[in-house]
């Protein structure tokens, strides 16, 4: 079978211009369809706003492009970049045939494995030859053309690291399964998502050369045009043929438009004013600027220069997704304390890029007030009915983090060593679950990756059809070192079990109450990381499973409803209770990645076998730490006692020394003090100790 | 993925009428799209869902197509357009719609279709092998706990039933085919909650319950032997019931496109997800279709109120934003607020 993936016409969708409102989103769009060298779109936003029906509406209006005849990577000599086969053909000075072809839309589906996307060995060619030829994948398709990924977010890291590779490089270089191939690849990449699903790895967001926020409309004058328009099947060819027109014109515009010395400063003015990261930003903003000149000229179609106009009209565009974060931990931790791990930050640097892409949205107070003082006077802006850019809704930890700062106690022991590059719920999985993504060879194969073998055999066949007994009749003589073997990767959730303290004290109905919202919180968050939440609560002489394991916010909310507190503080019991929850849930799963969340005063008064309630509790520890069982304590007493006792110091409900803190040292845990019990006050270090990695 | 020879008869089953309205509304205007049920086991979910298929008029398909083509709807798969291009005929034919099932625990490749181990063993050639987004296309998707279904066959279903196509770039396979389907879903909220992006593609909700009442639970226990005991006897007994309800379907779809909803009536669906604050436009859009197939089916020239406010619980309650420490809005308490203003 033959690359069939983009064939005439896939489905019919609305026009361009029949998508109602969404102003900025078709600005956006355009302005990268006039200059691919903008460096394309992201669209994120609330589901159901016509995203992708509009980024794939874009097709139909794209102008058309020159591409060498009978080029199986479309290289486009206008861009001066030649695939290894045409430049053999120009070689004999003989100019390349070309020919003008539509520009259309390639996806990449969520699904698609990297042999695909990339290009990997041709294997009927293969197979029939005997000789190695390379079948050219997605990104070759895509050259001169857009691609568009729908639920970016959600793309596998695998395949971002190659999108990333080909957008930064404009080439695919393909160096697999005896293969050798280089071919160009510029395209127009558009991506859209749902910022609720997972945030984008801060690469990526920073490849996308601009982004806009996209709400629902809130007019209902024009929600019913959405809706009449969805039922009108007015023809969408007129509308969208003067669109493609003007787009070619502005593209033809484009290299005549100039920019000036001081426009360039006022972007780069701008850059800094809004602290953003690196120094994309200003570069396209000018281009976008540019783009839009080029898209509205003067007067009767007159080349115009850009102007401060149309530098005010995008720059939110390149802004939005570039401002360094603002108020979150990530700035807070790399200025303000010194014994973080990580350098001084390099301004214009990644910022804190870690794998897991768990970058925050930008603050949304600052972005929003940024927004407004830089662009005054900018009535214009207002393009549409829709308000201006949206804020990202506000994450919950910002505000009370400083608040947070003050109760943290930093034990004295070593720091725990931190494992892993913080893809906390990504593993690449051995039990043949999980998504199929790319194949390797290894020594016994279990979960054989069809394709890649047969690529593997494929160039042997004819030579071992030779040497083949005669009257086998197979087709394909397969041997042990074309084996390959499917790499899968599979995201894994946490299991966050909260131990809680429901003895009485003055605080205990505080303390249930918060614990009890932070569960609530954590679920609400969890289907982004199929996380799931259990509770146990000791008091009296007992300790209780106050909820199951469960990533259901309906059953927490019913289970969770009435927590008695009272009673004496039997820890042991809780301990033991929480280690065989565990236990339980490891066996079931072995890859499962446990948290536990201790909240208590550590004082615990009442024996489980007869030994000292200290002692028991100590040795309950310890073996939770042997199960390698990552632990957070929240030292919810409110007089903190020295770690070692001091003779003749304090005592405290029989306890002369911080037995929280030592708990916490057995348990090889983190330890925080909290003088105020608060929803936020759990959160945030679970979440840290989720961001770290479990 | 094959039904059971002998099908529960639609019209035998006892309360649900939520449920059955639901099925019956997507029957006469399949981009209504879809319905999620919710509730405990034990609710006559699948049943229902089976027996819709009973009902609903036969399709007409491209004959040898893989994908059951529409042939009065471009563009069709690629194996027909290239059918079409070598000058071959293409003849359609008539096919009863069926409830394709999707395990919970399948395989991407299964889902989402692979490269065909066969052709390539024995033939050495690269081959499409359909998986069950190919099958289901124009058919009833069935996802019994779909909110158990792994994230990444999540991820492939929302994208299939956002394009209505399956776009496969694997295992050195690149190819799309149609894949349109009416999503149903059922699921068990005891047992985790699904992610609201797919929620969101389903077009109505509804959630059952356990029947109380003692006299009907008597009934589906009657019903439910005779039918256990003589599958054939109990059809033949409900027939005229089931033809009825076919002809009430059929003659829906075909009144279906005369059937007016005014602008008052738009603004009123418009104002209502405004004033419940539901994401994006999907609501909306599936509010009205949802309304105008419930005036077909009555019979009904035009939409107005009455129809919006019957369906609106179905279109919203699973799209109202849930906010920490704070009860979600009853949508039926807010519709007739809203709805009454109108």
């Amino acid at each position: 079978m033959s690359v069939t993936a983009v064939a005439p016409a896939r489905r019919r969708g609305p026009g361009f211009l029949q998508v109602v409102g969404q102003d900025r989103m078709k600005l956006a769009l355009l302005l990268a369809a006039v200059d691919p060298l903008i460096g394309g779109v992201l669209i994120r936003g609330e589901r159901g706003t016509a995203k992708s029906t509009l980024a794939r509406a874009l097709a139909a209006v794209l102008p058309p492009r020159e591409v060498v005849a009978g080029c199986r990577f479309h290289c486009q000599p206008s861009e001066g970049d030649l695939c290894q086969e045409c430049r053999r053909r120009s070689q004999g000075g003989v100019p390349l045939p070309l020919e003008i072809v539509p520009t259309g839309l390639v996806e990449l589906p969520l699904g698609a494995t990297e042999d695909r996307v990339v290009g990997s060995l041709d294997l009927e060619f293969a197979l029939n030859s005997g000789e190695v030829r390379f079948q050219p994948g997605v990104l070759a398709e895509a050259n001169g053309q857009v691609l568009y990924v729908d639920e970016v977010n959600l793309l596998d890291h695998h395949l971002v690291d190659v999108l990333l590779d080909a957008a930064a490089s404009g080439r695919n270089v393909v160096e697999r399964e005896g293969v050798s191939a280089s071919h160009p690849s510029h395209f127009i990449l558009i991506g859209t998502m749902n910022p609720e699903e997972g945030e984008l790895r801060p690469q990526l967001l920073d490849r996308f050369g601009l982004c806009v926020d996209v709400v629902g409309l809130r007019d209902p004058e024009q929600r019913v045009r959405v809706m009449e328009s969805d039922l009108g099947a007015t023809d969408p060819t007129n509308a969208d043929e003067s669109l493609r027109l003007q787009l070619i014109a502005a593209r033809r515009r484009l290299p005549e438009v100039e920019v000036s010395r001081n426009l360039i400063r006022v972007a780069a003015r701008m850059a800094v004013d809004q602290r953003v990261v690196g120094h994309r930003a200003d570069l396209v903003m000018v281009r976008a600027a540019r783009a839009l000149a080029a898209l509205r000229p003067g007067a009767s179609a007159e080349v115009r220069p850009a102007g401060l106009q149309d530098l005010m009209e995008v720059s939110e565009l390149a802004l939005v997704h570039r401002r360094r974060v603002a108020g979150s931990w990530v700035p807070t931790m790399a200025e303000g304390v010194a014994d973080q791990q990580t350098g001084a930050p390099a301004p214009g640097g990644d910022p804190e890029s870690t794998q897991g892409g768990e970058g925050e949205e930008a603050g949304a107070g600052e972005a929003g007030e940024g927004g407004q003082s830089s662009s005054p006077g900018t009535a214009a802006e207002a393009t549409s009915g829709q308000a201006g850019p949206m804020p990202a809704p506000p994450s919950a930890n910002v505000e009370l983090e400083e608040r947070y700062e003050a109760g943290r106690l930093q034990l004295p022991h070593e720091r725990r060593r931190r494992r892993g590059s913080g893809r906390r719920s990504r593993t690449s999985s051995q039990d043949r679950r999980g998504r199929y993504v790319s194949s390797r060879w290894q020594e016994r194969t279990t979960d054989l990756a069809l394709d890649a073998t047969l690529r593997a055999a494929a160039p042997h066949q004819v030579e071992r059809r030779g040497t083949a007994p005669a009257g086998d009749g197979r087709a394909i003589q397969l041997e042990r070192q074309d084996l390959r073997q499917k790499v899968r990767q599979r995201r894994i959730g946490n299991l966050i079990v909260f131990l809680v303290d429901a003895s009485a004290s003055m605080d205990a109905e505080q303390r249930m109450d918060a614990t009890r919202s932070a569960i609530l919180a954590l679920l609400r968050e969890a289907y982004v990381r199929r996380d799931r939440v259990a509770m146990i609560s000791f008091a009296g002489r007992s300790a209780r499973v106050a909820l199951r394991p469960t990533s259901s916010v309906d059953l927490a909310e019913r289970q969770l409803s009435r927590l008695a507190v009272g009673g004496t503080t039997p820890l042991t019991h809780g301990l033991v209770a929480a280690l065989d929850l565990i236990l339980a849930e490891r066996r079931r799963d072995q890859d499962v990645l446990p948290l536990l969340v201790l909240i208590s005063d550590g004082r615990g008064n009442i024996s489980l076998r007869g030994d000292e309630p200290l002692r028991e509790a100590q040795a309950a520890a310890a073996e939770i730490h042997r199960a390698r069982i990552h632990t957070v304590v929240i030292d919810t007493s409110r007089d903190h006692l020295p770690l070692t006792p001091t003779p003749g110091g304090p005592q405290l409900a029989g306890y002369h020394f911080n037995a929280c803190a030592d708990l916490s040292r057995r348990l090889g845990g983190e330890y925080f003090a909290l003088f105020d019990v608060t929803e936020q006050g759990i959160l945030r270090p679970v979440a840290e100790a989720l961001r770290r990695g479990t | 993925m094959s039904e059971p020879r002998s099908v529960y008869p639609f019209t035998a089953l006892v309360g649900q009428d939520r449920m059955r309205l639901a099925l019956e509304l997507n029957a006469v205007n399949p981009s209504v799209g879809g319905v999620l049920i919710r509730g405990q086991k034990g609710t006559a979910k699948s049943t229902a869902v089976r027996a819709l298929a009973r009902l609903l008029p036969e399709i007409q398909v491209i004959r040898g197509c893989r994908y059951g083509c529409d042939p009065l709807s471009e563009p069709l798969c690629l194996e027909c357009q290239q059918r079409r291009a070598e000058g071959e005929e293409l003849v359609s034919e008539p096919r009863r719609m069926r409830v394709v099932e999707l395990p919970i625990n399948a395989s991407e490749d299964r889902v989402v279709g692979s490269i065909d181990l066969e052709a390539a063993i024995h033939a050495g050639q690269r081959r499409f092998q359909p998986g069950v987004l190919a099958e289901a296309n124009r058919q009833i998707l069935y996802v019994d706990e779909v909110n158990l279904l792994d994230d990444h066959i999540v991820d492939v279903l929302l994208d299939a039933a956002a394009m209505g196509v399956n776009v496969v770039e694997r295992e050195g396979i690149s190819v799309w085919h149609p894949a349109r389907f009416i999503l149903v879903g059922t699921m068990n909220p005891e047992e985790g909650d699904l992610r609201p992006q797919l929620l969101d593609r389903f077009g109505l909700c509804v959630d059952v319950e356990g029947i109380s009442d003692l006299s009907e639970r008597v009934e589906i226990v009657l019903r439910r032997e005779a039918f256990e005991e003589d599958p054939e006897g109990f059809q033949a007994a409900w027939a005229e019931a089931e033809d009825r309800l076919r002809v009430q379907i059929a003659e829906a779809m075909a009144l279906l496109p005369q059937v007016e909803v005014g602008r008052p009536v738009l603004e009123a669906i418009a104002r209502l997800s405004i004033a419940l604050d539901v994401d994006g436009h999907r609501a909306d859009l599936v509010g009205r279709k949802a309304a105008q197939a419930l005036a077909a089916l009555r019979g009904g020239r035009s939409a107005g109120i009455a129809e919006v406010a019957e369906v609106a619980p179905m279109v919203l309650s699973h799209r109202v934003r849930s906010h920490p420490g704070q009860r979600s809005p009853d949508v039926a308490e807010v519709a007739s607020r809203v709805l009454g203003e109108a």
